[in-house]
């Protein structure tokens, strides 16, 4: 067995494990579906409010800014949240049965992460679009803008996964570290999740686009509602510059904090 | 072949100290930071073939060891090598060439049929699908899993379990088999089972064991050989066969008489007493046995007497109440 094919065999079967585990129990996945389905609407609610009296703010009008944080939460509820299972396998030593397969440790949760969300988006976006087509009208979306946009989310769900394994590692070093991830989360619904970084003030705006918060959700949710193909590029190359600089992070914190596991009770 | 050589191996963890008070400002700015050392320079070969049972009290450092071994751990001095391999700079080649159970971590996708779980691990462990499935096939053979393949694992009970666990560890051929307590939880038939599948596999030459265990049984069914590590040091390290002649060499003797009796034997206390039976230790040598026996009979009317080796539960557990190199070889020598 050659190289690459070994390699795609051990990471294509991780992620298709992973993804058969988490449909053993459809009905586990209800919750999640019936919550994203909540936000959709009290947020489509919310924007029919705002916009009562006007056709658009900063270029997107009612319908394009509902689109907007369908699409936002799409990418946040797909890519899922594994910050607290990762952290906690590291604080309890989990991680440290892992470590002993010929697996790189990072990919395999990588490709296990990716597999669900390649499978999650599905009933996602169902009930958002359900509900979206009926508070706002349906979504006006090219064929050209297709494979910028699936790009851009495969990108954004990576840099979700890469930004939430560092944070997840500082158990390394940290017996308590969720507070890192609460502020992330609520830093990255202001930047870019809730509502287009142009409603925020030019500066900030400005400011925003020198972190990776916005390319995790502005970037897909913004060529998915306001396409325009330069600028469209120019932010998929953003994400592109993102996610390796994560990656390398990543790998650099793996590599030292690996040699923190400890285990407890052993 | 050497498998297994560790020099000087030694571990020790850093323990933040919790200091009394919620709110302590000199815990937050210089918090007391205690050294812990789970492991003190630990010399051990082991041979290819061999099957060894790694053993101490909760605590010892065993566990340590092993997930140092494994390259799971880093030590913090001293050199480990595993089939030629530094097990921490090189442990995605090893991965290939060991296996691992733990009796309390599952390997196998709970929610899914183990089937998927061995085609997963041969992915991981590069087994191409032709072979993957000759060795699937042997394995399910030879574990007896034909009607367990295709149940989800959470469905399975915990023998059973146990079974795919062992038989998915030996999918990628090991050289050195880790396990970590793996009959721990099984009722008395599956630990038979565990045992003399892993005997057989051991003995056919396919597998070096290296097994720590609480379970004695474990021990006297699977391994030839027995090294002892308390506090972080190795105490003791034999044959199992000689370990068992030596627990031998103290007898305990039962009696129960017709009627209640006064069993009195100047010199020698009972470990168990009721109105007409007792239980007595003595050593077999030196005619103390011949002595005791002659004099129990002696008291009255005897229904019934019975002689046993001493367990070797019994000298691992005393073994267990020494705390040097010294006292476990004066115990094991009296």
């Amino acid at each position: 067995m050659n190289w690459l094919t070994a390699k795609r065999r051990k990471y294509g079967s991780s992620a298709e494990v992973a993804i058969r585990n988490r449909w053993a129990y459809p009905g586990d996945f209800l919750g999640l579906v019936i919550t994203y389905g909540l936000f959709v609407f009290v947020f489509s609610r919310i924007w029919i409010a705002a916009y009562s009296g006007r056709a658009e703010i900063v270029g997107y009008d009612r319908s394009m800014a509902t689109w907007y944080f369908i699409v936002a939460e799409l990418v946040v509820f797909s890519s899922g949240n594994h910050f607290w299972s990762f952290a906690r396998e590291i604080r309890d030593g989990q991680v440290a049965y892992s470590l002993g397969r010929p697996y790189g440790f990072l990919a395999y949760q990588y490709a296990q992460k990716m597999g669900l969300a390649l499978t999650q988006w599905v009933p996602f976006a169902a009930i958002g679009g359900l509900i979206g087509t009926a508070m706002a009208g349906p979504l006006r979306f090219s064929a050209a803008q297709l494979p910028v946009f699936v790009l851009s989310f495969l990108l954004a769900a990576s840099l979700q996964y890469l930004i939430q394994a560092c944070l997840a590692m500082t158990a390394f070093w940290l017996e308590e570290n969720s507070a890192f991830y609460w502020i992330y989360s609520k830093i990255s619904l202001v930047l870019g999740t809730l509502m287009p970084l142009e409603f925020l003030p030019l500066p900030l705006m400005r400011a925003t686009l020198f972190t990776p918060f916005p390319y995790v959700t502005y970037v897909p949710a913004r060529i998915a509602v306001a396409w325009e193909p330069g600028r469209a590029w120019a932010l998929v190359g953003g994400q592109v510059a993102w996610t390796v600089a994560v990656g390398l992070l990543a790998a650099a914190i793996f590599s030292r904090g690996v040699r923190k596991t400890t285990i407890h009770g052993g | 072949m050497t498998v297994i050589r560790t020099r000087n191996l030694a571990k020790s963890f850093s323990v933040r100290v919790g200091t009394r008070g919620a709110f302590s400002l000199r815990s937050l700015l210089r918090p007391e930071i205690r050294l812990v050392e789970a492991v003190k320079g630990i010399d051990l070969t082991v041979e290819e073939g061999e099957s060894v049972a790694f053993l101490g009290p909760n605590g010892a450092g065993k566990s340590t060891t092993i997930k140092m071994m494994t390259g799971i751990l880093y030590p913090s001095s001293g050199t480990i090598d595993v089939l030629g391999f530094d097990p921490q700079r090189d442990r995605k080649r090893l991965g290939f060439l060991i296996g691992s159970v733990f009796g309390q971590k599952s390997q196998l996708w709970y929610h899914l049929p183990p089937r998927d779980s061995f085609r997963l691990l041969g992915a991981i462990y590069e087994i191409e699908p032709r072979e993957l499935a000759k060795r699937t096939g042997e394995l399910v053979e030879r574990f007896g899993l034909a009607d367990l393949m295709d149940i989800p694992v959470r469905k399975l009970s915990l023998g059973q379990r146990i079974r795919c666990e062992i038989a998915a560890s030996l999918l990628h051929r090991p050289r050195l088999l880790f396990l970590d307590e793996p009959t721990i939880g099984l009722d008395v038939v599956v630990k038979q089972e565990i045992r003399a599948l892993l005997d057989e596999w051991n003995r056919e030459g396919k597998v070096t064991i290296f097994l720590t265990s609480h379970d004695v049984g474990d021990v006297e069914k699977l391994c030839r050989r027995a090294i002892l590590i308390h506090h972080g040091t190795i105490l003791l390290d034999e044959s199992v066969k000689s370990l068992k002649r030596r627990a031998g060499q103290r007898k305990i003797v039962g009696v129960r008489y017709e009627s209640p009796t006064a069993i009195d034997i100047p010199g020698l206390e009972a470990e168990k007493r009721t109105p007409d039976a007792a239980k007595f230790f003595v050593d077999s040598g030196a005619g103390d046995l011949q002595n005791l026996i002659r004099r129990l009979v002696n008291l009255g009317p005897v229904a019934d007497l019975t002689v046993e080796d001493e367990p070797l539960e019994n000298l691992i557990a005393d073994l267990y109440r020494t705390g040097s190199k010294e006292e476990a070889d004066e115990l094991v020598n009296r």
